[in-house]
């Protein structure tokens, strides 16, 4: 079958958008219902089809979407509303839009360097939890156990203080 | 110029601590948190503005509450009510901050309580909360009187404060998805970076000239 000459084609937008907190063990499938359920709440069926979210890549921290063009600006909107990804409360953060996947790309977050070990579990409250360090100062702590762990987002100075 | 979230609630309301917070919402954008009931402190470059919240149901109370909280050092913040209320509100000496306009009735805040916030410098928060997280009926309604408010705003010109009421770091907006968000219900990107801004003169309003001998 002969493509579609360039011309004719729907003109595309990416979207490279950062997760927080990064791994929630959410997958691609988990983003793209988030995405188009906050999409079509806002602005309904006939303009979210005419955004048409679709996510076509992601990492522990961060997730590719396309859209129509024109629909970008409607799209961060919308992202600005999705609270949860499958199991896991999350916020999207949009870094940057682009016309091609190849731009979009080369700003992908680098891999991070392993932290230092640190002390894994760290007790609050009461209640055992596992540290989790990232970019500096930053420490989130997930409470163990096996069923809705409670999540505490916490900074170094506020664990020396403990 | 202070740019700054005129309510968040750190831990132990929310499950972010006080620090944290700071350290996110600087990343956000944002130089200055208010805080109820919190210290002043600066972190990671991020001011910490403490305030006083006051959620009664008669102006009595209200006074009451300003008698024994209002420090000078505080933004008073005050929930608002029916429209007697609100205008009792407006003309107390020493509030700083109207907020929950979108959970009282349509015509709780009208043209007078409009010119009576602007003539008395009392801020009119716009909560982001039920923005971003209610859905459906709630969130239409919020839009419309959000939307309300914002047409007064344009005639009278009364203070503005935006506010993510956030209790958690993944609650918490930058000052472009702000902008964003603001354009769904008419508000103007000047016009959020001038709400945005606003927190900063209500604790030292402008006042007359005086000529020191």
């Amino acid at each position: 079958m002969k493509p579609l000459p360039p011309t004719l084609r729907t003109k595309k937008r990416y979207i490279l958008v950062g997760i927080e907190p990064p791994g929630t063990g959410a997958d691609q499938k988990d983003f793209y219902h988030a995405v188009a359920d906050a999409v079509t709440s806002l602005f309904g069926d006939v303009r979210a089809a005419a955004i048409s979210p679709a996510v076509i890549s992601s990492g522990p921290d961060y997730v590719i979407i396309r859209c129509a063009r024109g629909g970008e600006q409607d799209l961060r909107i919308a992202l600005s509303t999705v609270t949860a990804a499958g199991d896991g409360r999350i916020v999207l953060r949009p870094r940057a839009t682009s016309g091609t996947l190849h731009a979009l790309r080369r700003r992908l977050p680098e891999e991070r360097p392993d932290e230092p070990e640190q002390p894994a579990e760290v007790h609050f409250g009461g209640r055992v939890y596992i540290a989790r360090r990232y970019q500096g100062q930053k420490v989130d702590l997930m409470e163990k156990g096996i069923k809705s762990q409670e999540l505490l987002f916490l900074t170094q100075n506020d664990l020396e203080e403990l | 110029m202070t740019i700054a979230d005129a309510c968040i609630h750190p831990y132990p309301e929310g499950d972010s601590s006080l620090r944290r917070m700071a350290v996110e919402a600087g990343e956000l954008g944002f130089d200055s948190i208010v805080v109820p009931d919190g210290t002043p402190l600066i972190y990671s470059g991020v001011r910490v503005i403490p305030a006083v919240l006051i959620a009664e149901e008669t102006v009595r109370a209200v006074s009451g509450q300003l008698r024994k909280r209002g420090n000078g050092q505080s933004l008073v913040m005050v929930n608002a009510g029916e429209n007697g209320f609100n205008r009792a509100v407006l003309n107390l000496k020493g509030v700083h901050m109207l907020r929950n306009l979108h959970l009282t009735r349509k015509q709780s805040f009208n043209h007078v309580c409009a010119r009576q916030a602007a003539d008395r410098g009392v801020a009119i928060d716009l909560d982001l909360y039920p923005v971003i997280h209610a859905a459906g009926r709630t969130r239409q309604r919020v839009l419309v009187r959000f939307g309300e408010l914002i047409r007064l705003y344009s005639r009278y010109r009364f203070p503005l404060t935006i506010s993510s009421n956030a209790r958690s770091v993944l609650d918490l907006r930058s000052v472009e998805e702000i902008t964003l968000l603001c354009s769904l219900f008419g508000m103007e990107e000047d016009d959020v970076q001038a709400a945005l801004t606003t927190v900063g003169g209500l604790l030292n309003p402008p006042g007359p000239v005086r000529v020191l001998p």
